[in-house]
């Protein structure tokens, strides 16, 4: 119980076609709920949720975006400053995994050259109307050398460890860096205080 | 922003009469992990004291109507203020029964005022003898308070919060969503996380029952006054008479030394051989580590603990505190060691106070001195004695036996009558008037005084001076979960003048449970996670689809858009640019407000205004742009919200370049937009010959030069909007009816019509060059007749044609020709749209070259340019 530890900031960015589930899946992460009513996200919202990895209070800043076609240009906007990714697609839908490459692309054009990046085959609960196979998903993700799960965010499932494999990416990367390398990091007071003397003069 | 005492006049303007503020002082109010802005002022009323919290609408506030109270708090018994002083900010806990509220303070001289006044009203109230105060007069506030609820006692000023029975959960629902809050962008800035970090420990400390249970460890307390003498025999007797090894043991001496040096360079070997007689001594059935060791001349403490327990302890200190000689020297006053054990804070006091029987106020003085004085630096804020869960104070008090003759003292003791004695304990007397150690324990004395012996015997004091014994040598304690089990004296022991005495306390601390904790922390941090989500500003927007129908050129159309506020917070929002855009939306939008604020539950209507003017109209008759924006509406600190705005925009002969123009014989409505684009594009035209100048610009003109050559003013006034229209709509639709409209309005859309070209008459890569030759005609004229795009050059003529028959009626109309030439200079040399975004400064020396330029034909004879027939004015077809 430290008085004070220091403290990590963390942008993630969740991208993929419309429809896909970005949003459950964020909503899933942070308020642990899910609704199947689709609203499609007009814009771009964020959620906030803290994570404590290898003994660090970590706050991550989730970014979730319109994946409408019609605002790719304005969303492609938010990429720089993102410290990872996570790119979704829909088991369900062929369309929004065979999006996934150009997607990929987006990322090189637009993010930050060292972000973290992680596929997400989402609504893997759904085991009737499923399109693409996990094989296809591990496979595209050994291609382009990308983390990948399957995720249900109604079922809950994967959706915490997405989140803290990706955080951990992102930690992992960091350590030992100074941290004015690491973009939107905020360093909070080393702690301090906390060393006991031990005997006297 | 700042904020001073010259406030207080506008937060005494907010007072009845009566009462008086004090003092106020800006802070923040945290709720959650969110600050809000507040004014915080002590405000008196007839010997009684309240803290007022205000709201400012604006920050400083400038009349007291920018104030509202939000609580009123009465400095009553149950008010507590506790200070937490970092680097950053000043962390001001209030509590009042079970209200708990933190205000960060920024840490200045003034915030130090501030708080010292507060607690000096909190000390007025200890010194009050008066009845308890009342605080009759803060009635009247409880109404303004965000609570409504009826309340009828006193309790009422202190607003809301107070009934509920879960106050730990209230302490992080303390945010009631009407509380007016000024927001700080929680997401991004640096701060919050540290505010977080404070507001995480609070919690934490509040739920400390839920993750810590409760662990029993003995504690042994030894002090010793060895009057300057070095060890002579064991100290086990002393140190090690129990069964069961202590956890802790705390032992103090006194008089270690009492030589010069001793006391002048506080250096003496006899610490290291007490040291080492202390350690040999310690019970045998556990091993022993130094926790610290404080010396400060003759007063030594030294705290260790068992082995085992090392690891558990934190944050150990030690600090001295001298009170004699001058009130300051070290032959006198007092020592500590504190640490943390588990969860648990534990303070150890050793002191020797002031000497000899009369002397008891001098020693209650020194007391004082070293609680006030003695303060553990290293801790931001410093740790003062008080602050510790339990004290352990020990030492040589040097409290007597008053009015009792030595032998009469002595008399009883030997008949074991210590009860008469004890009543006539300086310590116990003054303790018994709350003017010494008060909240401290001691417990029942059973041994016979310590003081004073003869060295070497169990004899009392055999000296000249023939000292009345008495109980010098003392262990008192304060804090929860203490239970002292033996409190005695080793009489065994003859080194000294003293005997020792120790004391065995089993003393509970609080132990964290690692799994426990780890899930309330947890809890915590969800719960901050969820506030904080929940303090984003939040809107909803009525319609992300704006679709407006038919739009046409000069004519404005607007929709409102209504932003509901329908979050906690306030929002300030606004339109934000692009990436690649210089503007948050293109130019024939304009929306009002772009920018502005909107208070949580309310709406702001957003009016969006689409009119395409001369600066539009030519991009969106060539296709080149469409009536189609996205626009990003971002709220401060949260999300961004896109809204899509669409129209059909009906193309016209205004916007229509002069080349289309000419290869259209037919009104422009008439054509299918995809030719209208082909022509723009300067595709190929088909079949008919073109005209020489665009028929639309004949039909103006020839309309002016048949009606309006004596008019007054021409080109000088405006037109009328509603009849420019109905020009426009008379020119693209075409009509059997005469042009409809004022002399002034049509004059205004001729003006109009070459203004909403792409390029001027004047093609943009010739601007500079007429320029640079405005001065000289026949530079002039070689470029128009040579260097002008055939058409452009056309018009040019066919327009200086007629402004010299406008001329040649001056003296009816009462133009002349170096007005026309300005009027007509702006618009034939049109500046380059990345030129018109520079400096104004040379732009009346450019206006006035291009009024040179057109002035030279307007005066010079123009009859051996013509080589069209068309170009005549009047009526031809």
């Amino acid at each position: 119980m430290a008085k004070k530890t220091y403290d990590l900031l963390f942008k993630l960015l969740l991208i993929g076609d419309s429809g896909v589930g970005k949003t459950s899946i964020l909503f899933r992460f942070s308020d642990d709920a899910f609704t199947s009513t689709f609203i499609s996200t007009i814009g771009i919202d964020f959620k906030i949720k803290t994570v404590e990895l290898r003994g660090k209070k970590i706050k991550l800043q989730i970014w979730d975006t319109a994946g409408q076609e019609r605002f790719h240009t304005i969303t492609t906007s938010y990429y720089r400053g993102a410290m990872g990714i996570m790119l979704v697609y829909d088991v369900t839908d062929e369309r929004s995994f065979e999006n996934i490459v150009k997607w990929l692309r987006n990322i090189d054009e637009h993010a930050n050259e060292d972000v973290e990046k992680m596929i997400l085959g989402n609504k893997c609960d759904i085991d009737g109307k499923r399109a693409v196979s996990k094989d296809r998903g591990d496979a595209i993700a050994r291609e382009y050398g990308v983390p990948f799960l399957e995720t249900s965010a109604k079922a809950n499932t994967n959706i915490d460890k997405a989140f803290n494999d990706l955080a951990t990416a992102i930690l992992d990367k960091f350590a030992g860096k100074e941290p004015g390398d690491a973009p939107d990091r905020v360093m909070v007071d080393p702690r301090r205080g906390d060393t006991s003397r031990r005997s006297c003069c | 922003m700042s904020f001073n005492q010259d406030h207080l006049g506008i937060i005494q303007a907010k007072l009845s009469s009566g009462e008086t503020a004090s003092t106020c002082h800006e802070a923040s109010l945290m709720q959650g992990c969110v600050c809000a802005s507040r004014i915080l002022a002590l405000v008196e009323h007839e010997g009684e004291w309240a803290l007022f919290i205000f709201i400012s609408s604006r920050m400083p506030p400038e009349v007291f109507t920018d104030l509202a109270i939000e609580r009123v708090i009465p400095i009553d018994n149950d008010f507590k203020c506790e200070i937490d002083a970092g680097e950053q900010s000043v962390d001001v806990y209030v509590n009042s029964r079970k209200l708990k509220l933190l205000f960060k303070m920024i840490p200045s001289i003034k915030t130090n005022n501030f708080v010292s006044e507060i607690m000096r009203s909190m000390e007025d109230l200890t010194k009050r003898r008066d009845p308890p105060p009342e605080f009759q007069w803060l009635h009247k506030y409880s109404g303004s308070s965000t609570s409504s609820r009826n309340k009828t006692d006193c309790e009422s000023a202190t607003t809301d919060i107070t009934e509920d029975d879960a106050s730990k959960e209230k302490m992080l629902d303390l945010d009631s969503p009407d509380i007016v809050v000024s927001r700080h962008s929680v997401a991004q800035g640096a701060n919050p996380i540290a505010a977080r970090e404070n507001v995480i420990q609070h919690q934490m400390s509040l739920k400390e029952n839920d993750y810590t249970y409760t662990q029993i460890l003995r504690v042994f307390i030894g002090t010793w006054n060895v009057n300057g003498l070095p060890p002579t025999s064991s100290l086990t007797p002393w140190l090690a008479s129990d069964m069961e090894p202590p956890d802790i043991y705390a032992v103090g001496f006194q008089e270690l030394d009492l030589s010069k040096e001793a006391f002048l360079f506080n250096d003496t070997p006899r610490e290291e051989e007490w040291r080492r007689s202390v350690i040999a001594a310690l019970h045998p059935g556990a091993n022993y580590k130094q926790v610290a060791l404080v010396r400060l001349v003759g007063m030594m403490l030294i705290l260790l603990v068992q082995e085992k327990h090392e690891k558990h302890v934190r944050n150990a200190a030690f600090e001295t505190v001298g009170t004699g000689i001058m009130g300051k020297m070290g032959n006198k006053g007092g020592v500590a060691i504190r640490m943390e054990i588990h969860n648990t804070s534990m303070c150890f006091v050793n002191s020797h106070l002031a000497a000899h029987v009369e002397e008891f106020e001098r020693r209650n003085q020194d007391y004082h001195d070293i609680c006030s004085r003695l303060s553990f630096s290293k801790f931001s804020p410093p740790k003062v004695i008080d602050k510790h869960d339990q004290i352990y104070w020990l030492g040589d008090l040097n409290y007597r036996i008053t009015e009792m003759e030595p032998r009469i003292v002595r008399d009883l003791i030997s008949h074991n009558s210590l009860g008469a004695l004890l009543e006539c304990d300086q310590l116990n007397r003054q303790r018994s008037q709350k003017n010494v150690f008060s909240g401290y324990r001691e417990g029942p004395i059973t041994f016979k005084p310590t003081y004073k012996y003869d060295p070497g015997t169990d004899d009392w004091d055999s000296s000249e001076k023939n000292r009345a014994p008495a109980w010098c040598d003392r262990i008192l304690w304060k804090g929860d979960g203490m239970d002292q089990k033996e409190y005695r004296s080793h009489p065994i022991l003859r080194t000294s003048d003293h005997k020792p005495v120790s004391a065995m306390f089993e003393s509970q601390v609080r132990v964290i449970d690692v799994v426990k904790y780890r899930r309330v922390h947890e809890e915590v941090l969800k719960k901050l996670d969820k506030l904080e989500n929940e303090f984003l500003p939040q809107v909803t927007v009525d319609n992300t689809e704006i679709i407006f129908d038919v739009v046409r050129y000069l004519e404005a159309q607007s929709q409102e858009l209504i932003i509901a506020n329908t979050g906690q917070v306030p929002v300030q929002f606004g339109f934000i640019k692009k990436p690649d855009d210089s503007k948050f939306c293109k130019e024939w939008l304009n929306i009002d407000p772009a920018v502005s604020f909107i208070m949580p539950g309310e709406k702001c209507d957003v009016k969006l205004e689409v009119c395409v003017d001369k600066k539009s109209a030519s991009k969106l008759n060539c296709g080149e742009d469409k009536l189609y924006d996205i626009l990003v509406l971002h709220l401060e600190g949260g999300k961004d919200i896109f809204i899509t705005v669409t129209g059909n925009y009906e193309r016209s002969c205004f916007g229509s370049s002069i080349e289309a123009l000419v290869h259209i014989s037919v009104p422009v409505r008439e054509i299918s937009i995809g030719r209208l684009v082909e022509l723009e594009k300067g595709e190929p035209p088909g079949g008919m010959e073109p005209y020489p100048i665009p028929k639309e610009i004949w039909f103006l003109v020839d309309h002016l030069y048949r009606h309006g050559l004596k008019k007054q003013n021409l080109f000088l006034l405006p037109g009328l909007n509603s009849e420019l229209i109905a020009i426009r709509n008379w020119l693209d639709n075409g009509s059997s009816e005469p042009l409809p409209g004022s002399l002034h309005s049509i004059a205004e859309a001729l003006l109009l019509l070459l203004e909403s070209t792409a390029e001027p008459i004047v093609p943009f890569n010739l601007h500079s060059v007429c320029l640079g030759a405005a001065s000289n005609y026949l530079q002039c004229k070689q470029i128009v007749m040579q260097e002008l795009p055939e058409y452009r050059k056309n018009v040019f003529l066919y327009l200086c044609f007629f402004l010299q028959e406008l001329l040649s009626h001056a003296n009816e109309n009462g133009l002349d020709a170096k007005t026309l030439a300005t009027v007509f200079g702006g618009i034939f040399l049109r500046d380059p749209p990345r030129l018109s975004a520079r400096g104004r400064g040379n732009l009346t020396a450019m206006d006035r070259k291009k009024a040179s330029f057109v002035y030279h034909f307007l005066v010079n004879d123009l009859s051996d340019y013509v080589t069209s027939k068309v170009l005549h004015l009047g009526p031809t077809t």
